[in-house]
């Protein structure tokens, strides 16, 4: 009987997870790269990260993949994360030219979605490597628009605060889907991540 | 905690009315201060009691020394670029303390974490003292330092009271976001404000005849000058 309650209730917590995805897949301007005008306060730098589809599901699958490799990695990842994305940060504050930002940022997505669906367990380092280039993508992307903001600390402070709780609920979704059906409910969620990076390659190529 | 809800809520429902109450909203709970408070009782929570106690005694000392040499660290904050206009960046620069103790984890933390409550004091100090928009009235002194030591001690001991294991992992997490936010914080206050850049000049035809229509049109005289340095009008003869 409590294996039935359990399966049920991990079923629910699946299909939710799943059904918050297919919205975020839904057709619609893809605006987390985009602040217009002077505005942007705390309130706007924490919703930034929510409302924006590319980079919730990156950083999502940041704290997912952790989760799923486990051991060190469960940390080091997200805390890594931050930490390079302020590096491509202030150089897109200094607007130092970097090409192919928008094609970054949608690879990390596929590339983080394909890594958890076919749960690879790369070295620590090969991992690390592979999240700087895509922090760098994602903090040059902010970075740039940061002045832009009216209040450009307390849009900081929201839009790191927003990423952090986004790790912190892909690593706590991956412990909880670890165990279930032998971790396919976690490699299935990536398989639609890696969706979700198609959605956005496509068009990001097709602007290049 | 639930007592310090209570208080939140009241103090909100006095925000419409009383102006101190207002204040207090608008500063002592500002994110930037509120985020450094956590992230101090956080570190506190990690550690054992005997640390977590000597870290609020290091916290009160730095208020204090904050406040005594507020003057020289004013001059040396004084020299940052933008450093005026963003509060002299007391949030990145406690922040950054409180982050860098956090994040190599639990063996480091009791040693690096003194240092941490020491900075984030004098900040705190320097922070109350740009903000107070009394006369040194001390309701307007004693008020924030009483809600940074509340809410330092509330997170502490609620991290305290339920220890997991997994409380180290979030410590570090936090200590990488502080360290994040006080280097983008300070980053984007450096840079100067920049404007949107303005839209490209359209170069068909009817913007081409638009700006020949435009040449036609005589230019406007340009506004006149004060004739005196500072905007005084000349005066009208008698």
């Amino acid at each position: 009987m409590q294996c039935v309650h359990k399966a049920g209730r991990y079923m629910a917590a699946g299909v939710s997870v799943v059904g918050c995805f297919l919205f975020y897949l839904l057709p619609g301007p893809a605006a987390a790269h985009i602040i217009q005008g002077a505005q942007g306060g705390f309130g706007s730098g924490f919703a930034h990260p929510l409302t924006g589809p590319d980079h919730f599901l990156a950083m999502f699958a940041v704290g997912l993949w952790g989760a799923q490799m486990g051991g060190r990695q469960v940390w080091t990842l997200p805390v890594a994360f931050p930490l390079i994305m302020v590096v491509g940060g202030v150089i897109g504050m200094l607007g130092v030219p970097l090409p192919a930002i928008e094609i970054g940022v949608a690879l990390s997505i596929l590339a983080l979605g394909l890594a958890i669906a076919l749960a690879w367990r790369p070295a620590e380092w090969i991992a690390l490597i592979l999240i700087a280039y895509f922090a760098l993508c994602h903090g040059y992307a902010h970075g740039a628009e940061l002045p832009l903001s009216a209040d450009p600390a307390d849009y900081a402070i929201g839009f790191v605060l927003a990423t952090g709780m986004i790790h912190l609920f892909g690593i706590g979704v991956g412990l909880g889907l670890n165990k279930p059906m032998h971790g396919r409910l976690s490699r299935a969620l990536g398989a639609l991540i890696g969706v979700g990076g198609i959605y956005f390659l496509v068009p990001a190529l097709l602007a290049a | 905690m639930a007592l310090g809800l209570l208080g939140v809520i009241a103090i909100a429902l006095l925000a419409k009315e009383n102006p101190f109450a207002r204040w207090i909203l608008s500063a002592v709970f500002a994110p930037e201060r509120l985020l450094a408070q956590f992230g101090l009782g956080v570190a506190c929570g990690l550690v054992s009691a005997r640390v977590s106690g000597a870290a609020l005694l290091l916290f009160g000392l730095g208020i204090v020394a904050g406040s005594v040499g507020q003057d020289w660290l004013l001059w040396v904050l004084y020299n940052v670029p933008e450093g005026p206009t963003h509060l002299f960046l007391t949030g990145p620069i406690a922040f950054l303390a409180i982050g860098l103790a956090l994040i190599p984890g639990a063996r480091l933390l009791p040693w690096l974490l003194p240092l941490a409550a020491i900075v984030a004091g004098a900040m705190l100090s320097l922070a109350i003292m740009l903000t107070d928009p009394s006369l040194h009235d001390p309701a307007f002194t004693w008020t924030p330092v009483l809600a940074a030591f509340w809410i330092v001690a509330a997170v502490s001991l609620t991290l305290q009271a339920f220890r997991h294991g997994w409380f180290p992992i979030f410590g570090r997490i936090l200590g990488s976001w502080l360290v994040a936010i006080g280097l983008l914080y300070g980053g984007a206050s450096l840079m100067p404000i920049l404007r949107p850049p303005p839209p490209p000049t359209d170069t068909s035809q009817e913007s081409t005849r638009g700006a020949e229509m435009n040449r036609t049109i005589p230019a406007l005289p340009a506004p006149q000058q004060p004739e005196f340095p500072g905007g005084i009008e000349r005066p009208p003869p008698p």
